[in-house]
């Protein structure tokens, strides 16, 4: 499985439907480089990196801290 | 990967140089029991794991356990002196690079004498040659050694690529907890996922702590908070305890609900078998009563002879024939008797006269004597010369003393007299001559009792045998014995009770942890209430979005999971239907069952309609876990497994039987682009094997025949054991 393929993964959950996150069908035609600015999907982009590049969980939940307190 | 060739030179029952070409596709080694099928898979196993299966322990042994067991007896035997050794050559192609692997292991021993010195371990030596390039490059890192190994076959991959026939139950061993997680592990990277769900919760807990934190210190009664903080993380410690004692129950009752599953199929045979043992043993009785009482009917037979008088059958006209004979006998000693009687009459008349001239003994005889000495009658003074009339008169007078009346018993006792004997056999005969008519009548009633016995002890003999033979298959179907039979029902009910209990516990405890979480909803509530002033925007939102990724986390490494198991399903549905295909008897689709405690699965086997189909025998199962294994395998196709790695299989059809054979093959040649699978299918039933040979959905590689230079039967030892190796095609 590629990073965009797990990112598609997660996108298809409901709830990002429910939460008008993305609309009907935009989960598939999802690409790992899209820009956007929702927190979630950021948040689970760098997880999904830092699983990636085999990076430690801590140094994972540093970075997404990082990036939500700001 | 393609595996080019195995050589073996001296090990085990392959003695000398052997060889083993394989080409893509299905390539079988087809040879009956006991003629080398087992040592050609610990061959290829020795090469890369220095290690052989030991059948007896059901374990892998290395070889300094092993030893001189790995060089061939026959080599040993013939070496007079010096060094013997085994080595084995495996030669795989790297189609994509086009280079060569080529692994080879050595271990030897030597000779002096009598005396077998063995080495401690074997020796590896792994060459690495580039198609373009003459020369092999020897390797020699342990590390590169290893990545060699790791890519003609990876670890994960190992169980379901490289196994024996009796493994297959263990493989795929839906019992244990996580069999169907470490397969889709292999199928899938869902461990991913599972780390992801780590990020998240201890995201989670950090950001709940900062968070009330936060409420704390933005309060307008810390004392009240501070004390609320307290409750709540109380009833958070509760809550957790909660949870991890529904883990725990809900394990319990997943394991439960698996024994009982796998119960279920069991049952209708465990009942079936424990119905029939009774019936077993009943008739087992009453034929060992039959049997004793035949026995006794047997040895019986011998003492009739002589207490049933037996032995006089036939004998009525002896006994006429007798009796003439001794009528005859009687009447002739009756004639002799008087004829006898009349001489007697005639001597003692002539004894009474001598007896009236003088009384016997006068004169005494000494005077007589002195008369006959003097030749002169003293009582008349007369000459009386020896010889003369007088002297025999003299004479007569001494004679007479010795002489008396005879009578006809003096005379019978002296000759031989069997009267007496002759007429007790005659009175014998007469007193058994009414019995002798009887005995024929008795012989015949005795035998037909005899027979009678027989057809009753022979007919339940075959009862007992027919009824022993249907325990047997039934045995053998449903993989247990009459013990384990007997022990299935109160299993299945023990179980099943565990799992109500189980369930209650369950239920009760979602009651208890459903209040605390209310409780816990008010405290957090209480605390939002004495909260005075803003808590920061950032702060709630990164409340929000952990807790969204918290939940997406967890339902999206549900939904992977579930994805896989579906396309697990799919693909061991679409292996077993081909390897079923020509057997109606064991259609069905398999569905994995997800248990209650969410992680664990059951294969059942279900008709169109969704209904369970129970008593699934040994062979079904074993279907189920050979598809599941391959479904592992072809599921795997965008990684590309089924090509880069080689099936090596040691007898997996043995335990399903030669109806799935052709069934299993199409679908191995469809799964992996190369297979050497060990059979003994082939080896008899030469209609399968043609079937093998020209089926056009078998992608066909190499076939071999092996055989045993000497029948097991016919050696004493492996002395001179060798393998013929023969190509079919």
């Amino acid at each position: 499985m590629t990073k965009e393929d797990i990112l598609k993964a997660y996108l298809e959950d409901d709830l990002f439907i429910e939460k008008s996150y993305l609309k009907e069908g935009e989960a598939q035609k999802y690409k790992w480089a899209s820009h956007t600015e929702n927190n979630l999907i950021q948040i689970i982009k760098t997880a999904i990196e830092g699983e990636l590049s085999n990076e430690s969980g801590n140094i994972t939940e540093r970075k997404i801290n990082t990036f939500l307190n700001k | 990967m393609i595996l080019q060739s195995i050589e073996l030179n001296n090990f085990m029952c392959y003695a000398g140089p052997n060889r083993f070409d394989f080409t893509e596709g299905i390539n079988v080694i087809i040879g009956d029991n006991g003629y080398g099928k087992s040592k050609l898979y610990d061959a290829f196993w020795w090469v890369m794991y220095n290690q052989c299966f030991d059948t007896s322990i059901k374990k892998f042994k290395y070889t300094n356990l092993l030893k001189r067991q790995i060089v061939s007896d026959k080599a040993i035997d013939e070496t007079e002196e010096g060094m013997i050794s085994a080595s084995v050559v495996l030669t795989f192609h790297n189609t994509e690079k086009d280079s060569l692997y080529i692994l080879e292991r050595r271990y030897s021993v030597r000779k002096s004498g009598d005396k077998i010195i063995e080495d401690q371990d074997s020796e590896e030596i792994i060459w690495f040659k580039e198609m373009s390039y003459m020369n092999a490059k020897e390797v020699k890192e342990a590390d590169q050694i290893e990545r060699i190994k790791k890519s003609i076959l990876p670890d994960n991959i190992k169980p379901y690529m490289w196994f024996q026939g009796e493994q297959v139950e263990s493989i795929i061993d839906f019992n244990k907890s996580d069999t169907l997680t470490h397969a889709i592990n292999v199928l899938s990277n869902i461990t991913r996922f599972d780390n992801i769900i780590t990020v998240a919760e201890g995201l989670k807990e950090s950001s709940t702590k900062e968070f009330n934190k936060k409420q704390r210190d933005l309060s307008g009664d810390k004392g009240k908070s501070e004390n609320l903080e307290l409750d709540r993380q109380n009833i958070l410690d509760r809550i957790k305890g909660l949870e991890l004692q529904d883990i725990q129950i809900k394990d319990t009752l997943a394991t439960a609900e698996e024994k009982s599953e796998t119960l279920l199929n069991k049952l209708a045979d465990a009942q079936k078998i424990r119905e029939i043992e009774a019936k077993r043993k009943s008739i087992e009785q009453n034929l060992s009563e039959i049997q004793e009482e035949f026995d006794e009917e047997q040895q019986g037979l011998h003492k009739r002879m002589f207490t049933s008088k037996w032995v006089l059958k036939g004998t009525e006209n002896l006994f006429d024939e007798y009796g003439k004979m001794y009528n005859q006998f009687e009447h002739k000693k009756l004639q002799h008797e008087a004829q006898i009687q009349a001489r007697l009459d005639s001597e003692n008349a002539l004894v009474s006269e001598m007896q009236a001239r003088l009384p016997i003994d006068v004169p005494e005889p000494i005077h007589v004597q002195h008369m006959l000495d003097i030749e002169r009658c003293l009582v008349c003074d007369r000459e009386a010369l020896t010889g003369s009339e007088a002297w025999l008169k003299m004479k007569a007078l001494i004679d007479r003393s010795q002489m008396k009346i005879k009578t006809l018993e003096d005379e019978e006792k002296s000759v031989h007299n069997f009267s007496g004997d002759l007429k007790k056999l005659y009175q014998n005969g007469l007193g058994l001559s009414h019995n002798v008519k009887s005995i024929d009548d008795d012989i015949a009633s005795t035998f037909r009792r005899l027979r009678k016995l027989d057809k009753k002890r022979k007919a339940l003999s075959d009862d007992l045998k027919k009824i022993e033979s249907e325990i047997n298959s039934l045995i053998v179907d449903a993989a247990l014995n009459v013990s384990q039979a007997a022990n299935i029902l109160n299993e299945y009910s023990a179980q099943n009770e565990l799992a109500k209990r189980s369930m209650n516990e369950v239920n009760s405890n979602a009651n208890i942890l459903s209040r605390r979480k209310e409780e816990l909803s008010k405290i957090e509530a209480e605390l939002s209430k004495l909260v005075i002033g803003e808590i920061p925007a950032y702060l709630k939102e990164k409340i929000k979005v952990i807790e969204e990724f918290y939940l997406v986390a967890h339902s999206t490494r549900k939904r992977v999971f579930n994805k896989l198991v579906l396309i697990l399903e799919e693909e061991a549905n679409k292996h077993y239907l081909e390897m079923t295909q020509g057997n109606m008897s064991s259609r069905g689709i398999i569905r994995l069952k997800e248990l209650s405690n969410g992680k664990n699965y059951m294969p059942e086997l279900v008709d169109e309609n969704g209904n369970v189909l129970l008593q699934l025998n040994t062979g079904n199962i074993i279907l189920i876990k050979l598809a599941t294994i391959m479904a592992i395998i072809s599921a795997r196709q965008g990684s590309r497994d089924t090509d880069l790695y080689t099936l090596i299989t040691d007898a997996p059809m043995s335990v399903f039987g030669e109806d799935y054979t052709i069934g299993f093959c199409k679908t191995v040649s469809k799964v992996y682009r190369q297979s050497i699978i060990m059979s003994k299918e082939f080896y008899k039933n030469l209609a399968l094997r043609e079937q093998l040979l020209t089926n056009g959905e078998i992608k066909l590689g190499k076939v071999y025949l092996i055989t045993p230079s000497i029948p097991e039967n016919a050696r004493s030892n492996r002395n001179s054991l060798s393998t013929n190796i023969e190509k079919l095609n």
